[in-house]
């Protein structure tokens, strides 16, 4: 009984947690306050260009193109690893296989090709950061891949840690798309960043 | 045979859908995007494969349910991947025949796929063995990692073609790089 209060009480907790920061990312998205903070970041991109990574990224074509390469290999892996786990949750392979032992085996994999992604991510952004900064698609790739952190970590994960049995099916469908779509977004953005730089 | 390969390539120059796709902002990055996000999806289940049969990806799924699974998704990305490919050099004919990158990069595909081919075949011939186990055995294992490193090293000769590091008109005449990459009259024509 008191098992199911405090499960009750902690659903309740998350959902007034995220109820609030989706009302405070409202009050930054449409106030003069993004604004005042894109400002504001410019002198820290400029810096960002001064750092060891940005000195090496614009000194050295070659380790630049090496470590963008990689962040492709990175995100590929990154990919496979969301690819097979929605799969799984929408019911197109490995259904013989408890679902709980794909999520927690492709989670693994994915917590390695974000980490890769996210240091060459860096790498990159320091060598060239005077430019993406004014460029749009960069700030929506890092809104898609704040949103996809985010949406890992504090939705998709909790989650499936409680038994799928338990859970609305079509939840858990729904769950598998968004995050496809997210990391698709993820990537596709990403990419776009070369075109719109050049 | 340079000479052969340089003349197909003016010939797709010279025509209009050729630069049409070059010329078009939209056209070509959606075509070069798609490009990108199937190779995501090619290499990414080609890379789980890769790390089952090593032990490091799904040790507690049977190797044949991984390969199976994910081959189709593989191959689907593979064929969209490799269309987008043909587009993007149909795009950029002349110059990218003469990418010493662009010529690497062919010769590792090749490789590539004999080394699938040969995958494939010691898996089929010996899964039910070992099929449970973590690792796969050490023949296989080795097809893994061939299959690893020629796709890395594919990718990141991709990401060179880019650059214009070697290109004709900025190589000297008769060097090693301008023989690699098969250079005829400079690169005036793209």
């Amino acid at each position: 009984m008191s098992t199911a209060i405090n499960s009750e009480s902690n659903s309740y907790t998350k959902t007034i947690t995220v109820a609030v920061l989706l009302a405070l990312l409202l009050i930054f998205s449409f106030t003069s306050l993004r604004h005042e903070t894109w400002l504001r970041l410019y002198e820290f991109f400029l810096w960002l260009e001064t750092t060891p990574f940005g000195v090496i990224g614009k000194t050295w074509g070659a380790v630049f193109a090496v470590v963008e390469a990689v962040h492709l290999l990175a995100m590929a892996l990154l990919g496979g690893a969301v690819i097979v786990s929605d799969a799984r949750l929408l019911g197109w392979c490995f259904t013989e296989v408890p679902a709980g032992e794909i999520q927690d085996r492709a989670h693994k994999v994915f917590k390695i090709g974000l980490a890769v992604v996210l240091f060459t991510g860096v790498f990159m952004a320091c060598g060239v950061a005077g430019k993406i900064y004014w460029l749009p698609v960069f700030w929506y790739k890092m809104l898609a891949l704040a949103t996809g952190i985010f949406f890992v970590f504090f939705i998709r994960r909790p989650m499936l840690k409680r038994d799928l049995d338990e859970l609305n099916p079509r939840v858990v469908k729904l769950v598998a798309i968004s995050s496809l779509l997210v990391w698709a977004t993820v990537a596709a953005t990403g990419r776009w960043i070369g075109f719109a730089g050049s | 045979m340079n000479q052969f390969i340089f003349d197909i390539a003016v010939m797709l120059d010279n025509t209009q859908w050729s630069t049409l796709l070059h010329e078009s902002y939209y056209m070509y990055n959606w075509v070069e995007s798609t490009h990108v996000l199937t190779l995501v999806l090619c290499l990414g289940m080609l890379f789980l494969i890769d790390l089952r049969m090593l032990g490091y990806a799904f040790p507690g799924v049977p190797a044949s349910s991984i390969a199976d699974r994910l081959n189709m998704p593989m191959l689907i990305g593979f064929i969209v991947m490799f269309i987008t490919g043909i587009l993007l050099f149909y795009a950029v004919p002349v110059r990218t025949s003469q990418s010493v990158w662009f010529r690497f990069k062919m010769v590792l595909l090749v490789a590539a796929a004999v080394n699938a081919f040969m995958f494939h075949k010691r898996m089929n011939e010996s899964v039910s063995t070992w099929d449970n186990d973590a690792k796969a055995p050490s023949a296989v294992r080795m097809g893994a990692i061939l299959s690893l490193t020629f796709w890395s090293i594919i990718v990141i000769f991709g990401r060179f073609i880019a650059y214009d590091w070697f290109d004709c008109e900025y190589t000297d005449a008769g060097s090693l790089s301008q023989l690699l990459s098969g250079c005829i009259n400079g690169q005036a024509q793209f």
